[in-house]
Order: structure tokens, then sequence, then C-alpha cells
């Protein structure tokens, strides 16, 4: 017990929960009125899904600098089907996440293939989904699109909205796979020790394409739930999401290095950074002061980390 | 970074295979040169106002001359194996201090650019100075670094101006914007038209090659980058050696957002705003690693020009700009790749011989 | 029945193997022995597949063997327990252990079957483990254990170990070797690569010997050797030796390097030592011992905790490997070169001038001329063989690489040089001259700290011989060049070492 209340992910809970309350009491309970809150959640989805799906490819120790044009890509795919294809709904949400499902395998094909690292290869393919994101619909604005989906971003149930529930399903889908399933293991494992990895006869090319494809289908999933909460979508969907996506994980503790994840970390890092942009709107606070804190949060985490980790080398040698 | 480098270099420590020596024809440099060639064949085929002084050859240099020296900032950061995501920002605070300089104090050209590009160096210098101490990744404590500035900055020129842009330029400033050397004449000599910036750009990219080839500390900046166990164990400070590749990355980026500034006649908040892809296209084009140990100054110049072409180019061809995106990164990734086909080209034919 | 006949493998400039030949019968244990560098690391790499050899053939049970991954040798049954660790940390023990076949049903691991495959491939080997502890918590002995379960539950019947008592205490080395005799009755065939004699004794069954590649003993039953028989077969070479010019060291002179009571950070306790201009201190002792750290810790790499550090009789506190070179003109040749001695992409001249860049700089610019000429005239005198150079120094020959790492410290005109194992994984003639350039350089005046754990080349060198064991000095000893008399002499006093520590 004492064990987990040092963890870093019992230090995030613990601030994440204290700036909750302090908030609804710093707004006269407002933050926990049905409407304050449920918008609250509703914007909480995409940041954890995008977080996560940084999070896969840093497990391998890559990067993954397309994840938030990939997600506008697929947003603007999906409300093309339905609008110009005349697809129905659930159609055009399984094509976005085969669609982000394929672009992230293509990622990590390049990286196995082309043996480039991996942020230069998502960098160049970043600027590509970029330029297919605006050909899909140019400057334009995608609306009206499917009621049903429509209705089931808006849905709540007990309170809480549907899409977040969606984003914790999602979650703890991730969580599992990395400390379940057979491939989570390996990917792991790769990311941690390679060379012990390939020894166990593990690939860790197929880790590596494993890692990117996930990390596309997560950015799939982020778009989907766009699509759904915000009832109109353009190519500007997911310009805002590239720095986000690493500052969770980051503050949750997850490293560059590969090797380990933390998803309770993520969603809490992404449940922080979503409490300091509430602030911001309930207090009337220059946005631009958001950037500044979830800067100075991201370095302090990191700061926080390193000294942590040096306090516990000191005390194993001493 | 990696996996597949990691597990490259333990077979590579074991057994040290003689690589063979690459042949010309696989420089990466010389692909860049017929790229661009090529390319302003097939730009001048389809619109010969490509070719057109004024409205293109001009502004086109401009724009590469700010790339390029986008491109070397990054590039010093890269000569250690790190990364400067905060490059745009640091571009813009030293930007947002020339203008206050000039704005609040009354001061002049060059004393507002100087204080403004020691503003980026010790932001710079700052970034260096906690990834030496901590031995945290360089692109957490610049990613970080990237958002406290984006914030600060915009609130900076909230309170300092009406939000957006100081409202008056140093004198001189309009002539960078518009002047080229054709407008000033000795008698009947004219200079040719090339913009005043240029010769910025020049002069960085000059002093940047002297620096990695010649001078003892961009050696060591380079040793550093290639092992730095071996570099710290060689006597050489290696944690001096980081903080200042960094410092001068961001005083590079402040001397990128004077010249955008220049080009765009405004200290505004805007600037730097898009450097970050671009800081990494040109070197990485030039056939700079993010590895560490080597850089190509030349294939920076190169890789700036060829980026700058296509936007030119493509634009010309009333495409837009976010197509534009598309196939910047297409030839990115084509690059990168027949890059790498030609050393495995080159190796197996070394391998024959 | 494991056979390898004779196995060459050549790497550039070196012919590490040159007609390996060991014979491995199932329930028994064998002993693959041989000085550093004689090819006992390579043999099992290419037994497992690491290595392609260039030439021999290997058959199991009859059949020839082709193993051309690290997998072909698990599908054969060979297993290994290599030096450096191969477990994942941040796994648990049951997982380590599991890891080519996780059991899982649809694609999620069993945990259950995990961990009884873990309890029973532990209960073999009569080892008490948690299977849930990650390993990282577990001791280095503890790490060695599951590994060698993991060997277990892939059914290997051929298991190799290299080194596996390098880290271990007298007891951890006890228990592991009740293990091994486990595996031997349970008729699995053993191969034990080891440096310590004494255990090996205790032990195997059978010994191969290589020196310089090739097998001086192959197949033989250990009963008929006596331990010195095995030393000579060895170390064979040693009396081939050329002799070295014979130097006089001036006792009376006051020592370049001191150290007083230091104790640092790492552990040690209580070292002095004293080398004088013109001198070589050997600096023996087993892997493990800490040698390198004490050299580390002197040059500011690791804080000395205690007791003084003198350089031409004035206390130095040396911060920075920098201030060591600049001020006490100290410098360290270090023994992982490819990690931390050379620069392997980089030029030949700059690998060699890194140190010097400051004298030769004029206003903050190095002359290429200048550097090229100081590279040069080093490559003349050490002999580096290289095509240009610009040649990068990853392409050089172990031997030559070496030479460059060392020629960085003459270059900066160091008079104080600390040269850690400078002949590993080098060939016997680059070694040779290898041996006459340091001699040369103490007949010059240097004052040289020699940390070997090749005991003929410590013995052929030194003027003293310092035997290091377990962070602290065992002894100083006058070296008279009598190999027989010398080795026996610290041998004696590493293992009265041990054997105190264990009692």
């Amino acid at each position: 017990m004492t064990r987990f209340l040092r963890t870093p992910d019992f230090t995030l809970a613990a601030i994440a929960l204290l700036g909750f309350v302090v908030l609804a009491f710093a707004t006269s309970g407002n933050l926990l009125s049905a409407g304050t809150l449920g918008a609250f959640f509703r914007f909480l989805a995409v940041p954890v899904v995008i977080g996560l799906s940084q999070m896969v490819v840093l497990a391998v120790g890559q990067m993954n600098l397309s994840v938030g044009a990939l997600t506008g890509f697929c947003a603007m795919a999906a409300a093309w089907l339905m609008l110009e294809a005349g697809l129905p709904a659930p159609v055009a949400v399984l094509a976005a996440l085969a669609l982000g499902l394929g672009v992230g395998l293509i990622n990590g094909l390049l990286v196995v293939f082309t043996r480039i690292n991996g942020f230069i290869v998502t960098l160049a393919t970043m600027t590509i989904i970029q330029g297919l994101r605006y050909g899909v619909n140019g400057p334009d604005t995608f609306q009206g699109y499917s009621a049903g989906l429509r209705a089931f971003g808006r849905a709540s149930v007990l309170g809480l909205p549907v899409v977040f529930l969606c984003a914790l399903v999602v979650a703890g889908l991730v969580g599992w796979f990395f400390a379940r399933t057979v491939a989570g293991r390996r990917l792991l494992a790769s990311g941690g020790s390679p060379f012990a990895a390939r020894l166990s006869g593990i690939s860790n090319d197929r880790s590596l394409v494993v890692a990117h494809g996930l990390s596309g289908l997560l950015a799939g999933v982020a778009a989907v739930i766009t699509v759904a909460a915000s009832g109109s979508v353009n190519a500007s969907i997911g310009d805002d999401l590239l720095l986000p996506s690493f500052a969770a994980p980051i503050i949750g503790g997850v490293a560059l290095a590969g090797g380990m994840v933390s998803v309770t970390g993520t969603v809490l890092a992404a449940f922080l950074v979503r409490l300091v942009d509430v602030m911001q709107a309930q207090f009337g606070i220059n946005p631009r002061w958001i950037d500044l804190i979830i800067g100075a949060v991201v370095l302090g985490a990191v700061l926080l980390g390193t000294v942590r980790q040096r306090l516990h080398d000191r005390g194993s040698t001493a | 970074m990696s996996v597949a480098t990691e597990e490259g270099r333990t077979e590579s420590a074991e057994t040290v295979r003689k690589p063979p020596r690459i042949p010309w024809w696989a420089n990466p440099r010389v692909g860049l040169v017929i790229l661009l060639i090529l390319l302003i064949a097939l730009f001048t085929a389809l619109r010969p106002a490509f070719l057109d002084t004024k409205l293109t050859l001009v502004p086109l240099q401009s724009d590469i001359s700010v790339y390029l020296v986008v491109g070397l900032a990054q590039l010093m950061v890269l000569s250690l194996g790190h990364m400067n995501m905060a490059v745009g920002r640091m571009a813009a605070m030293s930007a947002f201090v020339m203008g206050l300089v000039h704005d609040q104090l009354g001061a002049g050209l060059v004393v507002s650019l100087l204080l403004g590009l020691i503003a980026g160096g010790l932001l710079g210098a700052l970034a260096g100075l906690i990834i030496s101490r901590t031995g945290v990744n360089s692109f957490v404590v610049t990613l970080a670094m990237d958002f406290a500035l984006v914030g600060l900055i915009t609130i900076l020129y909230t309170s300092v101006t009406d939000g957006v842009a100081f409202p008056t330029l140093p004198a001189g400033m309009d002539a960078l914007r518009f002047d080229t050397f054709a407008d000033y004449c000795l008698g009947d000599v004219c200079g040719p038209r090339i913009p005043l910036v240029v010769p910025f750009a020049v002069a960085a990219a000059l002093l940047v090659g002297l620096l990695f080839r010649f001078s003892r500390l961009g050696r060591e900046m380079l040793m550093t980058g290639a092992n730095i166990k071996a570099a710290e164990l060689s006597g050489i400070p290696t944690k001096n050696r980081i903080v200042q590749a960094h410092a001068l990355s961001g005083l590079i980026a402040g001397l990128a957002g004077f010249l955008l500034a220049a080009n765009n006649g405004a200290f505004s908040a805007s600037i730097g705003g898009e450097f970050l892809l671009p800081s990494f296209l040109a070197p990485v084009l030039g056939g700079t690693l993010l590895a560490g140990g080597a850089v190509s100054v030349l294939g920076t110049v190169l890789g700036a020009t060829l980026t700058q072409v296509i936007y030119k180019g493509l634009n010309l061809l009333q495409f837009q700009l976010d197509q534009l995106q598309l196939y910047i990164g297409l030839v990115l990734l084509a690059a990168l790749s027949l890059d790498r086909a030609r050393h495995v080209i080159a190796e197996r034919r070394g391998a024959k011989l | 029945m494991l056979v390898a006949e004779n196995l060459i493998k050549t790497f550039p400039g070196v012919r590490a193997l040159d007609g390996a030949t060991l014979r491995v019968s199932p329930g028994s244990v064998h002993a693959l022995l041989g000085e550093n560098g004689a090819g006992k690391s390579t043999l099992v790499k290419v037994l497992t597949g690491v290595y392609q050899p260039d030439g021999g053939r290997i058959t199991l049970d009859g059949d020839d063997l082709r193993l051309t991954g690290p997998m072909d040798a698990q599908a054969a049954g060979i297993g290994v327990v290599h030096q450096e660790r191969n477990l994942i940390p941040a796994f648990s023990v049951a997982e380590n252990i599991s890891l080519h076949h996780l059991p899982h049903r649809r694609g999620v691991v069993d945990r259950a079957r995990m961990r009884a495959e873990a309890r029973r491939c532990l209960g073999l080997l009569e080892v008490e483990l948690d299977p849930d502890a990650p390993v990282a918590t577990l001791s280095p002995a503890q790490g060695q254990l599951v590994e060698i379960a993991k060997a277990l539950s892939l059914e290997n019947r051929v298991l190799l170990l290299d080194e596996p008592t390098a880290s271990l205490t007298g007891d951890e080395a006890d228990h592991l070797y009740a293990v091994v005799r486990r595996l031997r009755d349970s008729g699995r065939a053993v191969v034990l690569v080891s440096h310590k004699l004494e255990e090996v004794f205790a032990v195997a069954d059978t010994l191969t010997v290589l020196r310089d590649g090739r097998s001086v003993a192959s197949g033989e039953a250990l009963a008929g050797f006596s331990q010195s028989r095995v030393v000579d077969l060895m170390v064979g070479r040693a009396y081939e030796q050329v002799e070295l010019a014979r130097r006089e060291v001036n006792a009376e002179a006051v020592p370049a390097l001191r150290l007083a009571d230091v104790a640092t950070a790492h552990g040690h306790r209580d070292v002095s030592l004293e080398v004088r201009p013109g001198e070589i201190l050997g600096l023996y002792g087993l892997v493990g011992a800490g040698r390198s750290e004490l050299a580390k810790a002197i040059l500011g790499l690791g804080r000395i905790t205690a007791g003084t550090v003198e350089v031409h009789g004035k206390p130095a506190r040396i911060a920075t490997v920098g201030e060591a070179l600049r001020r006490y003109r100290l410098g360290y040749v270090t023994e992982d070169r490819k990690d931390e001695g050379l620069f392997l992409d980089q030029q030949v001249t700059r690998n060699i001038a890194v140190t010097v860049w400051r004298r030769l700089a004029r206003l903050g610019l190095v002359p290429d001329r200048a550097e090229r000429r100081l590279a040069l005239d080093f490559v003349g005198k050490l002999d580096i063989r290289i095509s240009t150079p610009r040649q990068v120094a990853g392409q050089l020959s172990g031997g030559n690489q070496q030479k460059v790492s060392l020629a960085k410290w003459l270059a900066a005109d160091c008079d104080i040089l600390i040269v850690d194992e400078p002949t590993v994984g080098i060939d016997v003639r680059t070694k040779a001259a290898f041996h006459e350039l340091i001699a040369g350089l103490a007949a010059d005046g240097l004052a040289l700290l020699l940390i070997s754990s090749d005991l003929p080349e410590t013995v052929a060198l030194a003027d003293r011989i310092a035997v290091m064991s377990d962070l602290r000095i065992a002894g100083v000893l006058d070296n008279d060049h009598d190999y027989p008399r010398m080795s026996r002499q610290i041998i004696r006093m590493i293992h009265a070492e041990t054997h105190a520590e264990a009692a």
C-alpha cells in the first residue's frame, strides 16, 4: 500500500483530485452543474485517446508526429463518406478506423523498410496527410451529417458523456493489451531491451509495425469521437493535437526511451491538462496562459521524475 | 531512438565490417542538385514566369534566406544528436525583444538586432542547461519550452502592443524588406538583384560551416554528438558544449526571426509559427542525420533551397497552401528513401569489388 | 553429443578461432578454458548461432547443424547464459522465463500456466524465487538463475554458461554449481566457461583448452590434469614471449601518482598505491574486482570519499578528465575502446587530435595541417595501419583501434598514463608489439598504471604488481619476471582473499 502511495500515478491522481475540488469551490459549484461537467468530460475524450495514440509508439522508443494530422484526415474522410458518398454512419465510422490503422501500418512499414528514424518518417507522412486532409473538402466545413452519430456524441449516461466513456473503454483496452496479451508484452519487450527480445525470438520489426498500426488506429478512434462530439469538421482538425499528444504521456511518466507504458498516468495527465483548460474558461484568463502552464507542468513533471530517480539511485547505492 | 538502430549498433560493435567507399553518386547533395535543376526546368516549362526576377526570384531568395537560417538553427543541435522543438518560439521571443527594444527605448536597428539575438541565445542556453544538468531528453525539454513560450509570447504582445505586432520598425527594416542590391549604384554600376537579407543568411551559413569544419568548439560539439562517453573521457567539457550548441541554436533562431520580420515588415506574434517543420526539412534533406556527430551545412543550403523552390513553383501553378504540404512530404519521403536505396546499392557494389 | 570440429572464424585483422574443436557428451560438465582473447567467447557465439563460422563443422548427435542465427541454436536445443544479462528488467521472473513461448489463450497471456512453468523450472534448480517479482529487483546471482531457468524452459539439451560466477559471491557461486551438478545429473550437457580454475576443477568432468583460437586439449577427462598443467596449457605462449628490455626504476624518485588510503563511492576501501616515473605498476585482479572503477574515480568520474591523491608529491583534486589532462598531465586509456575510447564514425586524425585541439587552436580555429601532421606523426610512431588519414576509426582492426585510443593520450603529452586492459581482443602479434610499445613508454620516463586481467602480460611488463580483490588491494609484489613463481603467488593471494571473504 505504501508502495502504491509513492507511485507517480498516485501523485498525479492526488493532484488531479485536489485540482478538481479546488476548481469546484472556486467556481462556487458551477463546475459541478450538469452542463459544465458534461462539457468537461466530453472534451476530455479526444485528449485521452490521442495521448494513448502517442503512448503506444513511445512504448517501442518511437515517436509519431502524424497523430494530429491523421485524426483530422480520418475525421474528414468519415464526414465525406457520410455526406458525399452517402454511406451510413456505422460504415463511415469503420472506414475511418480502418483508414487510421492503414496509415499507421504504412508508417510502421516505412520505418522498418527504410531504416530511417521514426521521427523523420512520421514528419514526412504528417505533411503528406496534412495535404490529403485538406484535399478532402478544401477549406470548407462538413456539417449536418448523420443525426444518429451526432446524438451519440451528445448522449450521456449517468451524467457522463458517452464519448468520454468510450475513451475510458479504449484506455482500458490499451492497458489490457499491454498487460495481458502476447502481442502487447512482445511490444514492451522490444521497446525495453531490443537485443534481449531478439534473443527470445521476438521480431522487433514486427513490434514497430504493430505499434505504429495501433497508434494509427487510436488516431482513427479520436477522429470518430471528434466527428460525433463536435457536429462539424474541417481541415484544421488535429492541428492543435500534436503537442498535447506528447504532453499527456510525458506528464504521465512514460519514458521516451521505450519499454514502459502508463495508461493511468496518461489518462490522469490528460485530465489535468483539461482542468487547466476549464480554469481558463471559468475565469476568463487569456487562453495563452494555458500553454505556458502546460509547458511548465511538463517540464516540472520531467524534472521531478529525474530528481525522484536520483534520490532512488542514491538510496540504493548507499 | 529506434529499435532498429540500437540493434544495428549491438551487431556492429561485435564485428567491424569494412564499409566500402561510397561513390560520388550516392552523395545526397548530388541528388539534391539534380532534383533542383529538374524542378526548376519543370516549373519554367509550365510557367515561364518562374524565372521572372521581380515576381519570383527576388522573393524566392528572401524566403530561402529565412528558411536556411531556420535550418541552421536546428543543425546546431542536430550536431549533438539533439532536437530543438522550440526553434520557432525562440525566434518569436527574439523578435519580440527586438521590437520591444526599438519600440520602448527607441534603439536603432543594430542594437535591437543584437539584443534580440542575445535573448534568443539565452533561451537556447537555458534549454541546454536543463538538458545537460538533468539528462532529460532534449525533445521533451524543448517541447515543454515551446509550450511555455507559445503562451508567454502572446501574453507579452498583448500587454505591450495591440496584441498582434509592434506598430513601428527600426529604420532600415524597410530597406531590408524591399531593396535589392540593384537599388544601390556606384556611378553606373549597380549591384545584382539580390535582396539585402541574403547576405545575413550567407554569413550565417559560412560561420556555421566554419564552426563545424575548423573551430575547436564546433568539432568538440560533433565529438560530443558522436560519442558522449568517449568525448567526456577525452577531456571535452561535454556539458558546456551542450549548453553552447543550444545557445547558438537559439541565437540563430533569433536571426531567422529577424529575417522573417524584415520580410513581413513587422515584429509580430506569429513569427516562428511555421518554423518547426522546415527547420528539420532543410538539414535532413541535405543528408544530416538525427544521430549526431555529423552535419552538412552545404546540404542544409540545398535542402532549404529545394523546399522553397517547390513552394514557389507549386504556388505559381496555383496549388493551395495545404496541398503544397502533400508534395513537400512526398519529396521528403522520396528523397530519404532514395538516399537509403543509394546507400544499399553502393554498399552491395562495394562488397562485390 | 555436441561436436564442433576445426572451427575457423576471422575478423578484420584477427583470427579469433583457428581450428577450435570441442566435444561435449550428455550428462557431463565440460569446462572451456583459455586465457583472455584465446577465443572462448567467439566459440560460444559460434555455437549459439550469433556468429557464423568461416570453416569447420558442428554436429549434434551426428547430424550436421547449420546455425544461421540464435533461433537455430535454440531450435537445436543449445541454450546459453551470457556474461551480460539478457533479461527484460521490467518483466516478472515468470514472464522472462517463458518469453520465447508465452502460454496464451487466443492471444491473451495465460498467467497461471506461465507461473506454473516458472515454478517448475525454478523447482528443477531447487531455487526459491517469487515468479511475480520484477527481474529489476533481483540480485545478479538471482538474475543468473532466472536465465538458467529460462534455458531449462526451452528444453535445452546443451547449456553454455559464460563466466557464470564473475559477479557472484562465494556462497552464491557454490549454489550455482550445485545447480550445475543437478543439470548434469538430469542428463544435460553443461559447457562451463570460467577463469576460476579452482571452481572448474570442483565441478567439471571434461575440458577443452583454447590458446590463440586453437584447441590444445579437447574433450579429455579433467581427472588426468593438475591445475598447474592446465595453467601451462593455457598460457603456453608466456614462455615464447619476446624478452623485453630491462629498465631501471629509481626507487627514490617522488611518485608521479600516489594514492593513500583512498575510499570511493563505488566501495573501494584503503587503497594505497605508488607509481614512479619510468615505472610500470601492474594492477592485476579478476573481472569485477573494481580496477576500472578505481581509475575512473581518480579521473573525477567517480566520487572519492576519503584519502588523498597526490600527483608528483602535491595533493591533487581532479574533478574532470579535462582537468586531469591539463593540470596533471594524467591520461586514461579505457578498456572499452568501442564505447568509451573511440569515435568510430570519425576520422582517425580527429580521434588522435581530440585531446590537443585546445593546444593546436589559433583563435579558436584548429588548422587542419597541424592536426594532420600531429596525427600522422603518431600513426607512424605507433605503426597504425590506415589506408588514408580520412579513414574512420570504425574501419580499423581491433589492434589498430587500440593504438589510436592510446595515441590520443600520447599526443596530449601525458606523463602519467593509466592503461586499462590494453590488449583485450587483440591478436598475438599485435599484442607483442603493444607490449614493446608500453615498455618503451616507461623507458621514456612515463609513469604507467597497467590494469590487466592477463596474467602473463602483467608479469611480463610490470615492475611491481598490485593485486586487487574485492575493491581492496590484497598486496603489492616486486616482480622478478619469473612467470611460474609470480603467477602462483598472485593466484594464491586472490584465493586467500576470496576465502577469507567467504569465511
